[in-house]
């Protein structure tokens, strides 16, 4: 009997396809080949690896980002997907320092190896916009396609909540 | 006014006497994570995200079994692939081919000849990008003959059995041609004479599924050759003092030509501890003469690591009013395919198979068995949880016989501080007013208190021996200006070890706590450290940097003497100040004085040495132990099996809470990682020895979903550890026993005793259908 | 290599699926064909991602009638739109328990049917609420009831060459309600060990959409009225829809299981589905 590894068919980098799209505010031009995912070409084309590769198929949240202001998994979207379209990364949610919620995970103690944390960041972000004062329970269901090993999870829910009343005091 | 950390935890300052040794300064509080801010914004670099310009990236070649012979290796077409430099066989490694290990030399470099578990590499690509060099190790041809692997302990155990490891490897042994790798056997008491005396048996078998450890950061090794012949290897190991000396020994280097930068682990529980692929990749940057680079999937990362499977069977007694009066115990680990620290697992993990109890008699026969399954290593709990599993359920079991309740027997059987738990020529004592910490998690559960119909509640115990031997090296150099850098080869994982550095550097050398920066994960720089495991960090790198600021203080004290012409016995140091004949200077002020114009700065130097016992089976005495009582309260659906935990206690004795903050996060995250077993995790296997759940979408770990509605932290302070200020390590007991608590609640709810973890739906109701058919 | 097409006409998108035939997939969401090419599942190399398309069906239209759903209309759009909600609760239920936030966010309604997946969420409450799909080609459209556009495991309808353009939903009769019910193996984002949707229509009669018990979604339904309030008619009635269920033991659970739990979901979404009846519109 013989066999072969499993890997992906695509074997050369010929016909790389150009693409441009904005991400963190500055237009971004790349080559990639079309299997890309746009987390591949966030981390390595836009140089920006914040945005972490765990699972691949969309079940660990480590490689969230902003699409046009929505959360989705950047190793299901393909970079040929965002030609044109606005990526936000956990790098892009602050200009200068930390955010609010970023701030708040700290104090809450959140923070563990961090591997998880830029996915939970831009999920939490993307909750707080949508529903400024989630419960417990909006929290919870908003951001568990976000996996923490650390399993710091009842301390990103406090720190949710208290970013969320510190931006209801505004 | 709180600060935000303070607020955070207000809850569970509330729960207890907050302590603080040093009221003024900053060990005790909740100082903010050391890198936090980093590793919030993105800016943390892991391996995968350094960036090495013309590396060539590596792909691993593996057969689709769990055992089979390599008759041979076909890499024409994949050498013909655009884009790749080399592929590499065991045919092009030295011979004998270079084998590895913790306990054992055992693991080879490539499987040489022989696939030992599924995942394990027959050959690696090498190629100028990762598209060419994954399409190349597609290319690869391995013609193969599959073998009649054992993957259970049955498999393994049973007459004939194929044999896992090649008896040549243990040469002499007495189980070699065996699947059995190691034994171990503790023993105390006359069992005969305390059965006679016995009131109740209970005899039960147990299992513990074979878990991995998933961390969220997969991991992955960089090897850049060196212009003078060595290597410098960037893991995110736990142990790279390990992995160095590990490399130099397969390679034939000097210690000076191996320099192993390990950049924060994300995730590593015990996963990352032991090298695995880094001498292959070693091997592959020496021979291309360039930089390779590795970055493993998930997958690849489930086919690395993985606990130990169990199977107890136990056989137990009590008298009429609940005393234990023996404690039977055969345990076998399912361990894998080469021995990485799996003997010690089983060997530690057993010897307290009896607990933190006061038993007369007691036998533990445990044997580590291989199968060809994926090398199972030290995980979070090191062989605890599983031997906690039986005897916690073994205490509730006895506890229903007698109209006992779960508090009730643990306390009338739970050593006092300085009572023998283990008995005979390597006894161990509580170092811990245990009892404490029991009573606190009945007290936070609502123990006694009524309960709604269909919910129930269990309580458990467990320990886990601290580490038995040790080594950790600390340089702090005090700089001019009052600041200070600490050198300390601790892995900074997630545990938060910096930061703990940061509070105690600057307490002890009065330096502001942001001006105190720590230098890790560089071999080449950091003096030596022997790990980063069994929540040791605290108490031994904890120490030596302690004794490395006292050693500052010195030679601050000595030199202000000097430079001053104030006699040396007129001067005293204490922590963060020097007390001279005027009244106390701060430190940095006096630092500065004594350094004068020519600036320079002090350097101390710390060592924390623990000494291992030859004749004790762990190797010496553990430096602490830790001790867990945790209680959950569960709602069963009697129809379908759901649990919903409604409230999860945990109590950790931890000694002096060094930062609180961490103390909570290292706690609550180990009770989810124990719900985890305890409820959804187990790797399955096809008849192949393929692991049928490989990856995130069917190996199930909890969400945010999946935390108890209510889950509280608490910890019992009595400053009696032997790490700084009476510290203990603390990153393990909220797992230890997570699982005999859940199935005491579950028992309690629904009415039915289940003894094979995790606790699924589907295992609950099939449980209570069996119950109800009996009836 | 991968051929990536982003026609922006619904003729060229036709035309670029002809082209490609079996190793074409249209491309909306992506969150099941990324998975799927990742692990070599499907072996697709042309690519035509439709969210270009500016002729297509608007992703959703309402009408007295019900509703159309374009093939870009995603779960996280569908879940928070209020009519869906109060016609079609079961399909909101369903809907939030795809994947996560970030993946309902990507995943469109129509790929999911499209996928065919047996366990797919979203395919019980659509076979409960009479859905239909419209199929176009090249060669023109034509529409089939969703019950017969599953053929099997990620088998359709829908061939080489093909698109599915439209979903419609007709609008519920008054007095009828939906509910979705589902286990799995943990609380949060998990795959279905199996689902089911009820449907009580207005005479008192039921219709039952099932996942992961079968080679493909089930839909049966029993005529009305069936006495809910009486635990012998509910349960002639359960043995009379639940008997297609032909489930198989996987890492999910065995078929044992799943039969025993797909008769306790059935039961309970048949009496969240009856409670959500407005009592004023009952035929009975």
């Amino acid at each position: 009997m013989t066999s072969t590894a499993r890997v992906p068919d695509h074997l050369d980098d010929d016909g790389l396809q150009t693409v441009t799209l904005t991400v963190n505010g500055s237009e971004r031009t790349v080559a990639v080949p079309t299997h890309r995912t746009l987390l591949d070409g966030l981390r390595d084309e836009v140089g920006l690896p914040g945005t972490k590769s765990c699972c691949a198929e969309g079940e660990c949240g480590a490689c969230t980002v902003l699409l046009d202001g929505k959360s989705v998994n950047s190793c299901l979207v393909l970079c040929v997907e965002a030609e044109g379209h606005q990526v936000t990364t956990v790098e892009g949610l602050s200009d200068d320092g930390l955010t609010d919620l970023q701030e708040e995970f700290l104090n809450a103690g959140a923070v563990q190896c961090g591997f998880c944390i830029p996915g939970q960041v831009v999920s939490a972000e993307y909750l707080l916009r949508t529903n400024p004062e989630p419960d417990e329970v909006q929290i919870r269901e908003a951001l568990s396609g976000n996996l923490c090993r650390c399993a710091g999870y009842q301390r990103i829910v406090r720190a949710v909540q208290a970013t969320a009343a510190r931006r209801s005091e505004r | 006014m709180t600060t935000a950390p303070e607020r955070a935890i207000e809850q569970r300052d509330a729960l207890g006497e907050p302590s603080d040794p040093y009221p003024q300064g900053q060990v005790g509080r909740p100082v903010l994570r050391y890198g936090g801010g980093d590793r919030t914004s993105g800016a943390q670099r892991f391996v995968a995200d350094l960036r090495f310009p013309g590396s060539l990236q590596v792909a691993l070649v593996t057969v689709p079994v769990g055992c089979a012979d390599v008759l041979g290796i076909d890499t024409t077409a994949a050498r013909a692939v655009p884009g790749v430099v080399d592929v590499v066989t065991a045919a092009d490694l030295p011979s004998p081919m270079p084998r590895f290990g913790v306990s054992h030399t055992d693991r080879p470099v490539l499987a040489d000849g022989r696939v030992n578990y599924h995942g394990e590499p027959v050959a690696a690509v090498v190629a100028k990008t990762l598209d060419a060099a994954q399409a190349a190790a597609r290319a690869v041809r391995v013609d193969h003959r599959e073998l009649p692997g054992v993957y259970t302990l049955d498999d393994a155990l049973a007459p004939g059995a194929h044999r896992v490891q090649e008896p040549s490897l243990r040469p002499g042994h007495a189980l070699a041609d065996t699947n059995v790798l190691e034994e171990a056997h503790y023993a105390w008491g006359d069992l005969e004479a305390e059965e006679a005396r016995t009131e109740v048996v209970v005899e039960e078998t147990y299992t513990f599924p074979m878990v991995t450890h998933f961390p969220i950061e997969p991991g992955g090794t960089v090897a850049v050759p060196t212009d003078s012949g060595g290597l410098d290897v960037y893991s995110p190991v736990q142990h790279p003092y390990l992995l160095q000396r590990t490399l130099a020994s397969v390679l034939g280097l000097p210690l000076n030509q191996v320099r192993v930068f390990a950049p924060d682990p994300g995730g590593g529980f015990g996963g990352k501890q032991n090298p695995k692929l880094e001498p292959l990749l070693a091997f592959l940057a020496l021979r291309t003469r360039r930089t390779c680079r590795l970055v493993l999937s998930l997958e690849e990362t489930f086919q690395s690591m993985r606990r130990a499977g169990c199977r107890i069977a136990a056989r137990t007694g009590f008298t009429a009013d609940g005393a234990l009066t023996f404690h039977h115990v055969d345990a076998d680990f399912l361990i894998g395919a080469y021995a990485d620290v799996a003997p010690r697992v089983m060997g530690k993990g057993s010897y307290v198979a009896a607990g933190p109890y006061r038993i007369p008699g007691v036998r533990i026969d445990a044997r580590a068995v291989m199968t060809n399954t994926t090398p199972s290593t030290a995980f979070r709990g090191f062989g605890s949880p599983q031997v906690s599993w039986a005897l916690e359920s073994q205490l509730d079991a006895g506890a229903r016989r007698l109209g006992l309740d779960g508090l009730e027997i643990r306390r009338r059987n739970l050593v006092a501080k300085g009572e023998a738990f283990v008995r005979g020529e390597s006894a161990a004592a509580a170092d811990g007013e245990w009892h404490q910490s029991l009573e606190k998690a009945a007290e936070l559960i609502g123990w006694g208190t009524p309960l709604p119909p269909g919910r129930g509640r269990g309580i458990a115990v467990g320990i886990k021996p601290g580490a038995t031997s040790g080594l950790s090296q600390s340089l702090v150099r005090l700089l001019a200006d009052g600041s200070a850098i600490v050198y300390a080869g601790t892995s900074d994982m997630g545990q938060g070890a910096r930061t703990l550095w940061q509070q105690i550097v600057a307490d002890e050398l009065g330096a502001p706590l942001d001006q105190v920066s720590v230098v890790s994960g560089d071999t080449g720089t950091v003096p030596f450290d022997l790990q980063t495991s069994a929540s040791r960090s605290t108490v031994f790198m904890g120490s030596a940097v302690l004794e490395a600021c006292r050693d500052v203080r010195q030679r601050v004290l000595a030199l202000y003497a000097e430079s001053t012409g104030v006699p040396p016995e007129e001067l005293e140091e204490r922590p963060g100040v020097l007390v001279t004949p005027e009244g106390e200077l701060p430190l940095p002020e006096a630092a500065r004085t004594a350094l004068g114009s020519l600036r320079g700065e002090f350097i101390g130097q710390g060592t924390r040495r623990l000494r291992g016992k030859g004749k004790h089976p762990l190797g010496g005495d553990a430096a602490f132990y830790e001790f867990n009582a945790t209680a959950i309260e569960v709602e069963v659906d009697r129809e379908t099996g759901e649990l919903l935990l409604t409230r999860h206690v945990t109590v950790s004795d931890v000694g002096t809470e060094l930062n609180p903050l961490q103390v909570v996060s290292q706690d609550e995250g180990a009770a989810i990682m124990g719900l985890g077993h305890s409820q959804m995790e187990q790797l399955l296997l096809d008849e192949h020895g393929r692991i049928r759940n490989l990856g995130a979408l069917d190996y199930r770990i909890p969400t945010f979903k999946d935390v108890p509605v209510e889950l509280v932290s608490a910890a019992v302070e009595n400053h009696d550890g032997p790490g700084p200020y009476g510290s203990k390590g603390i990153s393990e007991g909220a797992l230890l026993c997570t699982a005999g608590a859940l199935g005491a609640a579950v028992a309690d709810a629904a009415g039915v005793v289940i003894r094979d973890l995790p606790l699924t739906p589907e295992r609950v109701w099939a449980a209570i259908q069996a119950a109800e058919a009996a009836q | 290599m991968t051929e990536y097409h982003r026609p922006t006409s619904r003729a060229d998108a036709l035309t670029a699926l002809a082209e490609g035939g079996a190793r074409a997939r249209p491309l909306v969401g992506g969150t099941d064909l990324l998975v799927g090419l990742r692990h070599h599942h499907d072996v697709a190399d042309v690519l035509v991602d439709l969210k270009g398309v500016t002729d297509l069906p608007e992703p959703i239209v309402v009408t007295d009638d019900g509703v159309r759903i374009g093939p870009t209309y995603t779960m996280g759009e569908l879940v928070s739109h209020p009519v869906i909600g109060e016609w079609y609760p079961a399909l909101v239920e369903a809907a939030l328990t795809v994947g996560s936030v970030a993946i309902r966010n990507r995943a469109s309604l129509v790929g999911n049917s499209c996928n065919a997946s047996p366990a797919a969420d979203t395919a019980p409450p659509l076979l409960v609420h009479g859905a239909r799909v419209t199929i176009s080609s090249q060669d023109g459209d034509r529409t089939a009831s969703l019950d017969e556009f599953f053929l099997g495991p990620r088998r359709t309808l829908c061939g080489p060459g093909e698109l599915v353009t439209r979903l419609d939903l007709p609008r519920p009769a008054p007095g009828s309600a939906s509910a979705f019910r589902r286990l799995t193996r943990r609380r949060g984002v998990d795959l279905a060990t199996v689902s089911v949707a009820a449907g009580v229509g207005p005479d008192g009669g039921l219709v039952v959409g099932m996942g992961a018990v079968g080679p493909r979604p089930l839909r049966t339904a029993v005529p009305g009225p069936v006495d809910l309030t009486d635990d012998a008619s509910l349960d002639r009635a359960l043995d009379e829809l639940l008997g297609v269920a032909t489930p198989i033991t996987d890492v999910r659970g065995s078929r044992e299981y799943r039969l025993a739990t797909l008769r306790v979901l059935t039961k309970r979404a048949v009496l969240a589905a009856a409670d959500r009846r407005d009592p004023r519109e009952m035929a009975s």
